[in-house]
């Protein structure tokens, strides 16, 4: 069956939309993310136009990350207050990432800067998460017992631990400054903001790696977090640049909302290592895919101006 | 009121009469088989929640010994879009804009045989029909030479046949002789779902030796209708509400399906 959607003045086979969702939506609720890295390409290629699919699956995430947020915070892996403080930073980045993007345009050759950053910072969380939980996967097999080890305090660590306001997060079970994660969460933002991606997969492994928070809760913290830059974006883009199918946002929330539940119950299943190796390997493959599409010559030459 | 009426037809009757003789007079200039006719019969194309494209057709009568071409545009705009090239010698991406200037968003063209086996360049050209005309009457910028209009007109007419709102066909228009001794043509065409709503015109040429001897056009209007058109023209005129609607509406079904899945969830 065939739906009109209003704002993408084009016609959709229903099923397309609400299996696009569910797919999404389970990865959302297995590993926090937006999945805009894979959603939004999937839009386009089934016609909509690019404004109105990054838009539109904005409203989607908010829907997601909702119902994602809900199963993960029912079983108490939602740190809101490290949410809180993320969000904080993040909202600055954002502001600076605007400026930021208004700069290259200036410069020109924006496109160029923007795209070599996604592949770059895409390339580098891959492979490092891939390498790391593949190697702690081994050292878990090899010595079973001395799971718990001390570590070793390194220079980074003293100097973190250094900083004023130290505060305890009692979800995650660390303590860090304030300024660490808004000093985070901004640079999150401002990646987010030039790369015009929601930043799921780069907020994810600075949890893990950086804030050394459990990785389940980081998981519903990502959620819970990405829930509110994307109830902030969606705003912004249907108010300014009336951008948001509604209709279609409806169709893919369907499917998400569901997913993501299904990804919370699965997730719960599985062991961190192999959530971050699995995260890992779609983060590698979505790389791949920029790689050849920035090498394979393109079927048309000419496009809908006004995406990213 | 019958005696009113007919005093005042008296004055029409003979406007009538005068302009009966002066037509009469002319008998040559205007054959009375040479009267090309067009109708289409599905002009209002509305779109609804269910629209999926649609069909028209266009039918009328022509002179037996013409040729028939139908061009179906929407009005002439402005259109800017991205160009792909390559950077550093080996990578794809958006390198610019480009303007096109005098294009149709839809540009449909029929014809009974091939363009070229009907008109010559300059006659394709005065009513601008097919691609290399259109090509002639569109303003491309910013383009070093001809070479390279052509090269981005082609990619434009790759881009816009690709979501299917430019078309070329020639052979599919139907005719046959009706008991009058008049071609009767009728094409039956499917409308694509991608074409925006708005106005469209279908002019029906008819063609005898080389030039386009008559002329007639028809409408077609595309319009949304009902939720779809309440729900488009609330996205443009009240941008807020539409905004916090939708967010409400993801808000509420992620909570929705969340309690669904506690109530029969797992744990």
């Amino acid at each position: 069956m065939y739906l009109y959607l209003p704002v993408a003045l084009t016609s959709i086979n229903i099923l397309i939309p609400v299996g696009l969702g569910l797919a999404v939506g389970l990865l959302s609720g297995l590993f926090g993310v937006g999945g805009g890295f894979l959603m939004t390409p999937l839009l386009i290629m089934c016609g909509i136009p690019s404004t109105v699919a990054a838009a539109t699956d904005s409203n989607q995430i908010v829907a997601a990350s909702t119902s994602g947020t809900y199963a993960h915070w029912k079983v108490g892996n939602v740190d809101f207050k490290m949410g809180l403080y993320l969000l904080a930073g993040g909202f600055i980045g954002g502001i600076v990432g605007v400026q930021a993007i208004k700069l290259l345009h200036a410069m020109g050759n924006a496109d160029f800067v923007i795209k070599m950053t996604y592949v770059l910072m895409l390339g580098i969380v891959g492979v490092y998460m891939f390498i790391e939980s593949l190697q702690s996967m081994k050292k878990k097999k090899s010595e079973h017992v001395e799971e718990v080890k001390e570590e070793k305090e390194s220079t980074a660590g003293r100097f973190l631990k250094s900083l004023p306001l130290q505060t305890r997060f009692e979800k995650s079970g660390i303590t860090h400054s304030v300024f660490v994660p808004i000093v985070l969460g901004g640079f999150v933002g401002v990646l987010a903001a030039i790369m015009g991606v929601g930043g799921g997969f780069l907020m994810v492994p600075i949890m893990v790696y950086m804030l050394r928070m459990p990785m389940h809760v980081v998981v519903g913290t990502s959620l819970f977090q990405i829930l509110f830059t994307c109830i902030e974006v969606t705003f912004l883009q249907a108010y300014t640049n009336h951008t948001v199918d509604f209709v279609l946002a409806v169709l893919l929330l369907l499917g998400s909302t569901i997913g993501a539940q299904v990804g919370a119950v699965f997730g719960r299943k599985l062991k961190a290592d192999q959530l971050k190796i699995l995260l890992a390997g779609i983060v590698l493959a979505v790389t791949v895919k920029i790689v050849f599409e920035l090498t394979l010559t393109p079927s048309l030459l000419i496009s809908q101006a006004g995406g990213h | 009121m019958t005696t009113n009426g007919a005093r005042n037809s008296k004055v029409p009757v003979v406007v009538l009469t005068a302009v009966l003789l002066l037509v009469l007079s002319f008998p040559l200039a205007t054959p009375a088989s040479a009267m090309l006719t067009a109708s289409a019969n599905h002009d209002h194309i509305t779109i609804g929640f269910f629209y999926n494209g649609s069909t028209i057709s266009i039918r009328g009568e022509s002179d037996p010994s013409e040729e028939l071409i139908i061009k179906i545009t929407a009005p002439e705009e402005h259109q800017v879009l991205k160009q792909k090239g390559k950077v550093g010698g080996m990578l794809w991406m958006n390198v610019g804009t480009l303007k096109f200037e005098r294009v149709p968003n839809f540009y449909a063209i029929h014809s009974t045989k091939k363009l070229e086996d009907l008109l010559s360049n300059e006659e394709l050209e005065k009513y601008t029909i097919g691609y290399s005309a259109l090509e002639k009457h569109v303003e491309v910028t910013p383009v070093a030479n001809e070479q390279e209009k052509s090269k981005w007109f082609g990619e434009f007419v790759k881009f816009k046949e690709d979501s299917r709102v430019y078309a070329l066909s020639s052979g599919k228009i139907e005719t046959k002789m009706n008991e009058a001794g008049r071609q009767e043509y009728s094409i039956q065409t499917d409308w694509p779902y991608q074409a925006a709503p708005g106005d469209y015109a279908a002019t029906v040429y008819a063609v005898k030796n080389g030039k386009v001897v008559e002329q007639t056009e028809t409408k077609v209007k595309v319009e949304q209708v009902g939720m779809v058109k309440a729900l488009a023209t609330m996205a443009h005129n009240n941008a807020a509400f539409y905004g916090i609607l939708s967010i409400g509406i993801a808000l509420g079904a992620g909570f929705g399906v969340g309690l669904v899945f506690r109530g029969g969830g797992s744990h």
